[in-house]
């Protein structure tokens, strides 16, 4: 039995029959032709010809998978129909006499090694993309067909050193129980691809094609990146009955789709997602969200040499929140803080930055180009869906009251201008600082929600930095003071009406929600993946019977018993 | 020749898609259209010429048309990079 790992890019487990695809090296020298206009219309039909199958390509990606994923198609398409790199080649085969295939080499290799050295990573997958037309084009002057992975027999496991984008293209699902390479990573085309047509894959598997031959038993963990090829009948037992598992486990939790987050005692929550760029919402709608708990808006501002414009962000949030058609979309205001030097923004390393000079306390010192585009931004987008504003660490209520004021003040303005927004914006505050913890029920008489923050809300609470290996054992949020300031976050809100959510890493645990339950807690924000197992986890619960255990978990007086008693009585 | 400037929009910049849409406008016109961003002039029928100049978002860009359709050619490029390339 052969053992290999690499990186798996795609979860699930694929078992099946290796079908190895070996690309014919293509000999390209550099032979002299007599008649350079016959060679030129010779590359021109080899153009049309590897144009048309593109088209088709792109086609049936567009019908089989969306029309996201057919992009890359239509991107070759276009360079097929460039003019500049078009004029390169005739040039190159009319200038020097050479043969097509040679001009095709030069040129285009010559583009690919010149995207490769680019600092971008989109720029930097171009490459592959040049290769791959390049190959296509001399394929098509020398009559070769690549190898035809469209029509492979069912239960197949794709085993190659690299997939090109037009190969992944083909490929049918239906028929292909595993894609395994020896290059790649987890940003190449076959990965994506790979996830968007939920097949399981492994790539970066060093030594494979030596090890693997065509008709061998394969069966390859995307979750675990591990490939074994010809197993003992007992191995292969095993993972089919784990595939056959995570089968069934998947199914169950469709089944949870568009269904209401009810427990069984009648009780409503909201499931949200967490998001952090607007094309996170496609994962929001996949997984049936009902809304998003919290829109980071820091990925506007980095990576970047100059301050996004209003209408820039305008726009990112605008696209979100009418996708959302009106379910809820919760956007914190810029966290951003002396972790990260961002020059730009004259941000400097702070000697203690959690503590120091970051988000609400940056904004209201910046208040003319950094926090009031970001304010009115979002104001006008919220004539475009349901959009509410969340200030995050906030410890004391002139904060808010400066904010709110700050609104007030840009909602003229609009006024004036005539611009749309809606009027009944609601605002609210990320709870996860210790003073505001404390200090929850004089925030919930002047704010419409809070959002727990977990993660800050443990660090701060229990003065750990997380990141510090040395001291990390004392960061749980199951630590009885990190629970108690969640429950009396929780009853203050309730107390005054507004609605409480979570979005932290705790509220996605399974462990944490029968508390969160028993506490009253109306909204959960996870990554997107959570969704359906929280909603499952939901509507199995009964609030009546988690107040109990709620009581009971309260009593103790370490993180280490809570967590105990928890483990215990979910595993039940 | 006109000539005029204009902050790209989109998130990404100018990758392939919003690339391919601004070249399949510049085809329509007769006359010659380049962008250019500091050093490095682009032939914005070319999406390979313009991947390459390698604009991101927030960077200001400059056309320079030249041709008997100059003036429609500008004004038709500019919009459409306001207009935020189709996305």
């Amino acid at each position: 039995m052969y053992r290999g790992t690499g990186a798996g890019v795609s979860a699930g487990i694929g078992i099946g029959t290796a079908v190895v695809i070996r690309e014919e090296e293509m000999v390209i020298r550099p032979d002299k032709t007599d008649d350079v206009r016959a060679e030129v219309e010779r590359f021109r039909k080899a153009l049309a010809d590897t144009a048309a199958r593109t088209e088709r390509l792109a086609a049936d990606l567009a019908e089989k998978v969306g029309e996201k994923e057919a992009e890359i198609m239509k991107g070759h398409l276009l360079l097929l129909a460039d003019p500049v790199l078009i004029g390169e080649i005739e040039a190159a085969i009319s200038g020097s006499g050479i043969c097509s295939e040679y001009a095709v080499e030069t040129v285009l290799g010559n583009y690919a090694d010149v995207f490769a050295s680019m600092d971008d990573e989109m720029m930097r997958q171009r490459a592959a993309d040049m290769k791959d037309i390049k190959v296509r084009l001399q394929q098509a002057l020398q009559g070769i067909r690549s190898a035809d992975i469209a029509s492979l027999p069912e239960g197949s496991v794709i085993v190659a050193r690299d997939l090109t984008p037009s190969m992944t293209a083909g490929i049918n699902p239906a028929n292909v129980a595993a894609i395994v390479t020896e290059l790649g990573g987890k940003t190449s085309h076959s990965a994506i691809l790979a996830r968007a047509l939920e097949i399981p894959a492994v790539v970066a598997v060093s030594g494979l094609l030596e090890q693997v031959a065509d008709g061998d038993r394969v069966i390859a963990d995307g979750g675990e990146g591990v490939v074994l090829a010809n197993p003992d009948e007992t191995v292969t037992e095993d993972y089919a009955a784990r595939r056959d598992g995570l089968l069934r486990g998947k199914k169950e939790l469709e089944a949870y789709i568009g269904r209401p987050s009810v427990t069984r005692d009648g009780v409503a929550v909201e499931i949200g997602a967490n998001i952090g760029k607007p094309e996170d919402v496609d994962k929001v709608l996949r997984y049936d969200g009902e809304g998003v708990g919290l829109f980071r808006t820091e990925f506007l501002f980095m990576e970047r040499s100059a301050m996004p414009s209003e209408e820039e962000q305008f726009e990112a949030y605008r696209a979100v929140a009418s996708r959302l058609e009106g379910r809820p979309v919760i956007i914190r205001t810029l966290d951003i803080g002396g972790d990260k030097e961002i020059p730009y923004m004259g941000i400097e390393k702070d000697e203690n930055p959690f503590l120091g000079f970051r988000a609400v306390r940056l904004c209201l010192n910046r208040k003319e180009d950094i926090y009031k585009p970001q304010l009115r931004a979002i104001l006008r987008a919220s004539a475009f869906g349901n959009i509410k504003i969340m200030i995050p660490m906030v410890t004391c209520i002139d904060e808010v009251r400066e904010v709110k004021a700050l609104l007030e003040e840009l909602k003229q303005e609009l006024d004036e201008k005539g611009i749309p927004y809606n009027r009944e914006i609601q605002t609210g505050i990320m709870v996860e600082t210790a003073a505001a913890a404390l200090m929850a029920d004089v925030f919930a008489k002047e704010v419409d929600f809070f959002s727990i923050g977990t993660n800050d809300l443990t660090q701060y609470v229990m003065s750990v930095d997380r990141g510090n290996e040395k001291v990390s054992y004392l960061y749980s949020s199951f630590n009885p003071a990190v629970l108690r300031s969640i429950r009396h976050i929780i009853a203050c809100g309730r107390k005054a009406g507004i609605m409480v959510g979570m979005c932290g890493e705790a509220a996605s645990d399974p462990m944490m929600i029968p508390l969160l339950l028993a506490f009253g807690l109306n909204e959960f924000s996870m990554s997107a993946s959570a969704i359906l197992r929280t909603r499952k986890l939901i509507t199995e619960s009964s609030v009546k019977e988690l107040q109990a255990v709620a009581e009971r978990a309260m009593s103790f007086e370490t993180a280490k018993e809570v967590e105990d008693y928890m483990r215990e009585f979910v595993s039940q | 020749m006109v000539k005029k400037k204009v902050v790209i929009r989109n998130l990404t910049g100018l990758h392939l898609r919003p690339a391919g849409v601004l070249c399949n406008k510049a085809i329509l016109y007769k006359s010659k259209i380049q962008f250019c961003r500091g050093e490095v002039t682009a032939n914005a029928k070319s999406v390979l010429s313009v991947l390459g100049a390698c604009i991101k978002c927030g960077d200001e860009i400059e056309f320079i048309c030249e041709g008997e359709d100059e003036e429609e050619a500008l004004a038709s490029m500019v919009k459409i990079v306001e207009d935020g390339l189709g996305e």
